[in-house]
């Protein structure tokens, strides 16, 4: 076992933790919780829906943060961490949007609508989707950095917009509910799956920035073996 | 059950959880799939600090 394995073996830890719960609190919100009156079964949208939107918010908030001090200390880990952190992030704004849709339908009538939350979502995914883009089209890794920082920075905008704009302005979505407004059978299941996605994440993100740190080190040396091994991993 | 509540709800909430469960266990198993990679290309290659 080399030593990037054993490194790597408290990340599958987190990421094991975080599946299992995930398997109980999605269990719970199934079979345990009660429907809600008006929306029914499809109520139970709101155990694996909530989580995924709530932590993407979280993780883009992190990648904010991991780009802030990528420009601040110029060292490669945070430009690392904040790679990893959009891209896990856009894992599960893929997720909220998805699901989002499949709660949208029976409950608004339509799959899609050009609401400020949705539409702000969605801009968010674009984005944090052109971070990467323009990530992968520059080769000096200094240059790269500090291009991904400051459009991570310039991207993060729209994550406050996320969060605030059901309040700020008339929207489809619902605003934020709070454990006082919610039935204690449908809080627990909630509370476990947001947990269990942030561990998910959080994984996600420590085996993305590894293998990121990895693969800048081989794209700066010169062996050919060593460059397919950061064509590989990239 | 009251009267307007939405009823054939079951087949959105299983494609939501089915939609989740394979995004996630994609992007996985696209991790594991470079580590992976990494592995058999550079095998005894120790993985460098961060600066």
């Amino acid at each position: 076992m080399n030593r990037l394995t054993t490194r790597l073996t408290w990340h599958h830890a987190l990421g094991a933790v975080g599946l299992a719960l995930l398997l109980v609190g999605s269990a719970f919100g199934l079979f345990q919780a009660p429907p809600e009156r008006h929306m029914g079964e499809v109520s139970r949208m709101l155990y694996i829906h909530a989580p995924h939107a709530m932590n993407a918010l979280l993780i883009f908030t992190f990648a904010g943060v991991f780009a802030v001090l990528s420009l601040w200390t110029a060292k490669a880990r945070w430009d690392a961490l904040t790679a990893a952190a959009i891209e896990a992030g856009l894992v599960l704004n893929v997720i909220m949007l998805g699901t989002g849709m499949l709660w949208a339908k029976p409950t608004w009538g339509v799959w899609w609508a050009w609401d400020v939350r949705l539409t702000t979502a969605l801009l968010a995914l674009l984005l944090f989707s052109g971070v990467m883009a323009l990530r992968s089209f520059v080769e000096d890794p200094q240059r790269r950095a500090v291009w991904t920082a400051v459009t991570t920075i310039v991207a993060y905008v729209d994550v406050p917009l996320i969060y605030f704009c059901v309040r700020w302005w008339r929207s489809l979505h619902q605003v934020q509910s709070s454990p006082d407004t919610v039935d204690s059978a449908m809080v627990l299941p909630f509370r476990i799956n947001l947990v269990a996605i942030l561990l998910l994440s959080l994984w996600f993100i420590l085996m993305r920035a590894r293998l990121e740190v990895v693969r800048q080190a081989h794209e700066q040396a010169p062996e050919p073996a060593a460059r397919q091994v950061a064509a590989t991993v990239g | 059950m009251p009267e307007g509540v939405i009823v054939g709800g079951w087949g959105y909430v299983i494609a939501g959880y089915a939609f989740a469960a394979a995004v996630l266990a994609l992007y996985g198993a696209s991790l594991f799939w470079r580590l992976r990679a990494l592995r058999s290309l550079d095998g005894d290659a120790k993985a460098p600090k961060p600066r």
